[in-house]
């Protein structure tokens, strides 16, 4: 404890909801006694202007400089609270939030001895916490004005155009000769009806790019190398195709990635590759656009080929673009019959509309089933496709002067090397991973790094614009502000006893910690984003998590176990997911026993099997590790670290003559607060804890 | 100019719309005409492709939301009237009463109690959530304060004998309701927090540009379809959801209406009332993934229930939609195509009994399940049509905002400085509703720049 706290201690009775069950000015009493607490009062509506004005005039008067807050829950409340301890002049920091309301009275409504009992154990935990709290601060790292976009194609071109138009600078980088990228070989881009040509599409924007006075543009050189970090980045560049070309330097702070895809060539599928006669979407596309398809009798489309199967998903596109095609030879005279033959025809925006037009210049659509492909035969050196049509219920012959298949999509073949220099995933097929599919579909985990377009997977043309003008935004941001921001709840690593595994810099999800030659880590606290995984997994305990360090922790297990542990649960509830089912429950009124006693952390990630074994060491009736869903986490892979490492706690503990069993560990979401209170139901049946219920004469 | 954006609507779109401009330090209005913000998704169970719970992500940003010093959120409120000048609008925005001081509750709920009206709760449509006439709309409400029901302030309720007074003047009229439980059990929590007189408030905003985010509505069906409003035991998708939810009218039991028994046998019927009067005319695009996520929950809540999808074409245009869809097949959910005549209900079990067309075979089907699902679509906000107005900007066909040029100026409207994004435009999800916000945002924050502004028709 730092020697010179002095902790106020603020109950509250939130009306009659936390102190028509709970013992409140009991609570007070016994706060008062506690090491530390230099002042403790009651308040009848904490958050209320009035209230908030006596606590400033409590904090000033008293010369408290730790806080603890005992009320409803911190996701709501804990913005409010911070903000009135920062205007009496205190360092945000320094607050603790105890919840007795979601946590205690709510559920634990016809105990109130039992609930008063919780309450008390949780302010000491709060205060002994609040006790070894430190100053924390907003974390910044300069970012100047300027991005790196890789890729050309019509994502890429937006996004840089977005970023200029801002006043910002933009580098893009071009493999090709040419900016474009597909719609440098599709014919026409067709959308809701409308349909331009793809070159004139590809021209405008070329244009713009090019007559920019804030886009420097490279095209026909790649990546040759790439450092650094957001607002530091170094990007040499050397032109394409050749390795010992001449290098070219510049500085950048954020990037954007719009790599786009390739058609998934079907080699060997269909007679493809070794007869002419058989095309894909793309290449048929490129000789529409020159006006050069043969003239045929029969043409034949097949959808789906390589697609939704146990490799791959549906391509996205490719009805469209069949459909789009089919017509197209109809209506320019190249084919005298079109059959298109399809699994499901995946058309969305205009479905109907662009189908019956298709119709209309005499395309026929054939339904196969999933299960049998169609096959490919040659009479009298004329191929012939074989296929089951579902509505008819029989098999066709349908001649093909011309077969088109349908081929899935991968990214380009650079993204193996832009993976390894952004240290960011990407699908089997070549397709960016983004940071989270629904609301982070534009972000890589690192700050500053952004990506767009069919480099994310296929999609239409105007998709790809709105990516690239989203990805534009998100790194803008920073370079706007001119700094990134971390909030104080970042890693730091002491030196010391660090054995430079280098198992900190692989495990953090954002890439916020760097190994320099000799595998010396460092943070960049300003992308640390503080879920405490490496610090849990630092096998020299050299890392510590502002406001969660192992001390605070520890601090709260000892305080939460020091009567009557052999009735308690501990348990550790990560803030977005597993803190979110605890306060559902306290909202519905879900009641449970009242053994818990319950530690924040940011993400279940943080907690350390040292904490567990501490817990069980001081007899503890049953440990509780809580975090988000699965899949996803908050902190991307935060739920995963943590179930691989409650496994080997078991293991440990076993081994040390504990029983394993008493270690539970739940994923519960945010919604779930029946999950919660079933869990707690459980836990006091099957590990035996059930008399501290008795307390109440029940 | 003004350094002000307004955005119109507060579900995911408006949202994340409102978050990227704010970061960025412009100053955001965020309007929502309903009480709170959040839109379909607080009322979601879990989300495809991914199935992570809906509120689990969606109540951090709304908590960003509203403690953002650059962000004043201003739910009740409609947009009245928008005039073009130079360098962005004014806007006129009109607020109603909620009947609660916003700053003064504190979402205790002890008026919640005492109020005696309970009405069905139209988040959770006909599977059995009720609502107090004062009530706040879900437990993670932003803000998270509690509004009266016009309908009892009008005198509605009175009307309708629902009131136990017996008072001579009409309510609306009435500054002090002598029988207000609500006021009374507020005031006995040391609050006075109901302000029973509140009346609706205006005020004028300065702003560079507007964002439409108004969203979608799931669509009701037709009336009579496949017996939905008939027999009882047919739902829609969306009530569905609520059954699933662990946090809606049955804490995620998936029982039937008719008994609140435990359903054992549940079938979805995809495409329900497409192309039929009264029905959407257009694929709405979730459907074919929300039937697969809800027969994925509805699997894990418990294996041994039986699932059936019935549907035309099945679409998977996303990334990892496809293997979601066969996860839910090797879960043992029977996909079958085809066409369905008509549904029959048993009247002994309440069953249904669903007669349809194995389009695959030909065969006539006849089915029997305990829980009807109707995937009945998405539809534009009804409140489109005077909001188009009011912004002189076009809605298509079937109600949503039309893109000036969707291929050279996405998200653009024939006036410049108003933009569009989420199921504004049009059917989509929500990492697509996320994006178009994100790119809406920037489209915003660079209107009316010097020379970019001409005045609107
Ligand atoms: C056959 C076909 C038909 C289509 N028809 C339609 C249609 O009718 N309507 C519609 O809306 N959409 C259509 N589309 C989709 C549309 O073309 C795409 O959505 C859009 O062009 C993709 O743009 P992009 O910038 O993401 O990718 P791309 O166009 O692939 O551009 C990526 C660019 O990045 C460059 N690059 C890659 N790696 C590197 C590197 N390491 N360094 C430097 N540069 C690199 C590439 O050379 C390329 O120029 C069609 C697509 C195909 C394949
Ligand atoms: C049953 C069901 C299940 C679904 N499941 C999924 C899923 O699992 N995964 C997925 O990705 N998507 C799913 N979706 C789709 C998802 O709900 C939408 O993509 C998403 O909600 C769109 O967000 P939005 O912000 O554009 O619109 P909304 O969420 O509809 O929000 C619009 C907001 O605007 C407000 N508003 C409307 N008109 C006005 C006006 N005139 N003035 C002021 N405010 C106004 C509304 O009150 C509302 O708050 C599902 C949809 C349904 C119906
Ligand atoms: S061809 Fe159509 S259905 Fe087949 S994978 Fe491609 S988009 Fe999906
Ligand atoms: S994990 Fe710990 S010991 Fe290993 S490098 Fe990082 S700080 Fe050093
Ligand atoms: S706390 Fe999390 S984000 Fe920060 S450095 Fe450690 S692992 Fe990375
Ligand atoms: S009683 Fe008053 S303070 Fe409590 S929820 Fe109702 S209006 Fe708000
Ligand atoms: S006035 Fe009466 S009916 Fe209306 S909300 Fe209050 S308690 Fe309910």
């Amino acid at each position: 404890m730092s020697p010179d706290a002095r902790i106020g201690v603020f109950v509250c009775d939130c009306g009659s909801n936390i102190a028509s069950v709970v013992d409140v000015p009991a609570v007070v009493e016994y706060a008062r006694g506690l090491p530390g607490v230099a002042f403790a009062d009651e308040g009848r509506w904490s958050c209320s202007v009035d209230y908030l004005a006596r606590l400033k005039e409590a904090i000033r008067a008293h010369a408290l400089n730790r806080v603890v807050i005992a009320s409803c829950t911190p996701r709501t409340h804990e913005p409010l609270f911070k903000a009135s301890v920062r205007e009496a002049g205190l360092n945000p920091y320094l607050l603790e939030f105890v919840s007795i309301r979601e946590q205690v009275s709510w559920v634990h409504r016809d105990l109130p001895a039992a609930a008063t009992q919780k309450a008390r154990d949780l302010v000491k935990m709060g205060v002994a916490k609040a006790a070894l709290l430190e100053e924390g601060a907003e974390i910044r790292l300069a970012v100047q004005q300027d991005c790196l976009v890789i890729g050309g194609g019509a994502a890429g071109m937006t996004a840089a155009l977005h970023v200029a138009d801002q006043g910002f600078h933009a580098l893009l980088v071009e493999r090709e000769p040419r900016l474009g990228g597909l719609l440098n070989r599709v014919a026409a881009v067709a959308h809701d009806g409308r349909s331009l040509p793809a070159g004139e599409i590809a021209a405008q924007l070329a244009e713009r790019v090019t007559s920019h006075p804030r886009i420097t543009l490279r095209t026909g050189a790649v990546i040759d190398a790439l450092a650094g970090y957001i607002g530091n980045y170094q990007v040499t560049l050397r032109p394409a195709g050749d390795p010992e070309g001449a290098r070219e330097t510049f500085a950048a702070s954020t990037i954007i990635v719009a790599t786009g895809m390739q058609e998934l060539l079907p080699a060997g599928r269909y007679g493809y590759g070794a007869d002419a006669r058989v095309l894909t979407q793309l290449e048929l596309e490129e000789r529409l656009r020159n006006g050069a398809v043969p003239r045929s009798g029969d043409a034949v489309m097949i959808l789906c080929v390589d697609s939704k199967n146990e490799q791959r998903g549906c391509c996205a596109i490719g009805c469209q673009v069949a459909v789009k095609n089919a017509r197209a030879l109809r209506e320019q005279g190249a084919a005298e019959r079109v059959h298109v033959l399809y699994r499901d025809l995946s058309m969305l925006k205009g479905e109907h509309s662009e189908v019956e037009a298709a119709k209309q210049a005499g395309v026929r659509f054939l339904r196969f089933p999933d299960e049998r492909y169609p096959a490919l035969e040659e009479r009298a050196g004329r191929l012939v496709v074989r296929v089951h049509d579902l509505l008819l219920g029989r098999e066709l012959l349908l001649p093909a002067d011309l077969l088109v298949l349908t081929p899935p999509f991968r990214g380009d073949e650079t993204v193996q090397e832009i993976k390894g220099l952004l240290k960011v995933s990407a699908s089997a097929d070549g397709f960016f991973q983004e940071a989270h599919v629904k609301l982070g579909p534009l972000d890589f985990p690192s700050d500053g790094t952004s990506l767009c377009g069919c480099a994310r997977g296929p999609k239409t043309l105007k998709e790809s614009c709105e990516e690239g003008i989203g990805a534009a935004m998100r790194v803008s941001i920073p370079m706007q502000r001119g700094f990134v921001e971390a909030a104080g709840i970042v890693a730091g690593i002491d030196l010391s006893e660090c054995e430079h595994c280098g198992q900190c810099a692989r495990k953090c999800p954002y890439g916020a910690i760097r190994l320099d030659e000799d595998k010396t880590p460092s943070v960049l606290q300003a992308l640390c984003k503080g879920c405490g995984l490496c610090a849990a997994d630092c096998p020299t305990s050299s890392i510590n998590i502002v406001h969660y360090t192992d001390a605070q922790l520890l601090a709260q297990v000892e305080a939460a176990l020091e009567e009557d542990a052999a009735h308690k649960i501990l348990g550790f509830v990560c803030h977005w997911c597993a803190l979110g089912g605890v306060d559902m429950a306290g909202v519905s009124r879900l009641q449970y026993p009242p053994h818990a006693r319950l530690i924040r952390v940011m993400c279940s990630a943080r907690v350390p099997i040292k904490l567990i074994e501490r817990a069980y060491e001081l007899g503890a009736g049953g440990v509780l590790v809580a975090g988000c869903e699965f899949p996803p986490c908050h902190y991307i892979t935060g739920n995963y670290a943590c179930e691989k490492r409650m496994q080997r706690a078991k293991k440990q503990l076993a081994k040390k003559g504990y029983d394993p069993e008493k270690l539970w560990n739940i994923w519960c979401s945010a919604a779930d607060g029946p999950k919660f209170a079933r869990a707690m139901h459980d836990m006091v049946e099957r590990l035996g804890l059930a008399r501290e219920v008795g307390a109440d004469g029940r | 100019m003004s350094d002000a954006i307004l955005v119109v609507g507060a579900g995911v779109a408006g949202i994340n719309c409102a978050l990227n401009a704010a970061r960025y330090g412009l100053k955001v209005f965020l309007v929502d005409d309903t009480p709170s913000i959040g839109g379909m998704m607080a009322r979601l169970d879990k989300t495809f492709p991914t199935n992570d719970c809906s509120i689990c992500i969606e109540a951090p940003q709304m908590y960003e939301v509203d403690n953002h010093p650059n962000i004043e959120v201003l739910t009740n409120t409609s947009v009245k009237k928008v005039k073009a000048v130079a360098g962005g609008f004014d806007v006129k925005l009109a607020t109603q009463p909620r009947y609660v001081d916003e700053e003064a509750c504190t979402a205790c709920g002890a008026c919640v109690a005492a109020c005696p009206v309970s009405v069905p709760d139209e988040l959770d449509g006909k599977v059995g959530g009720t609502r107090k006439l004062i009530s706040i709309p879900f437990p993670q409400a932003v803000p998270n304060v509690m509004a009266i029901d016009p309908a009892c302030r009008s005198g509605q309720m009175r009307a309708q004998g629902a009131c136990v007074g017996g008072c001579a003047v009409d309510c609306s009229q009435c500054r002090e309701c002598p029988i207000a439980l609500c006021v009374q059990a507020c005031r006995k929590e040391g609050k006075d927090a109901i302000r029973l007189w509140q009346g609706p408030a205006s005020r004028g905003v300065a702003v560079r540009g507007i964002v439409v985010a108004t969203g979608i509505r799931d669509a009701r069906p037709p009336a009579g379809l496949y017996g939905y409003g008939v027999h009882q035991n047919v739902v829609t998708y969306t009530q569905f959801e609520r059954l699933m939810n662990a946090g809606g009218p049955t804490a995620g039991r998936i029982v039937r209406p008719s008994d609140d028994a435990h359903a054992h046998r549940i079938a979805w019927i995809q495409c329900a009332g497409r192309g039929l009067a009264g029905g959407v005319p257009y694929c709405s695009k979730v459907c074919c993934m929300v039937a697969a996520k809800q027969a994925i929950i509805t699997k894990e809540h418990d294996a041994a229930v039986q699932t059936i999808v019935f549907h035309n074409e099945l679409k998977a245009y996303g990334k990892g939609f496809w293997d979601f869809q066969q996860k839910a097949r090797q879960l043992g959910t029977r996909y079958v195509r085809a066409r369905p005549y008509d549904v029959v209900e048993n009247p002994a079990t309440r069953n249904l009994i669903i007669r349809c067309e194995d389009i695959d075979s030909g065969r006539l089907l006849v089915e029997e399940v305990e829980l009807l699902v109707l995937s009945t679509g998405l539809q534009p906000s009804d409140r489109n049509e005077k909001l188009a107005r009011v912004l002189g900007i076009d809605l298509d066909e079937h109600g949503f905002f039309k893109e000036k040029d969707p291929l050279l100026a996405p998200l653009e409207t024939k006036v410049p400085g108003i933009f569009l994004c989420g199921g504004a435009t049009g059917p989509i999800d929500i990492s697509e509703s996320v994006v178009q916000a994100t790119a809406a945002a920037l489209k915003a924050i660079l209107s009316g720049r010097a020379g970019r502004v001409e005045s609107a028709p």
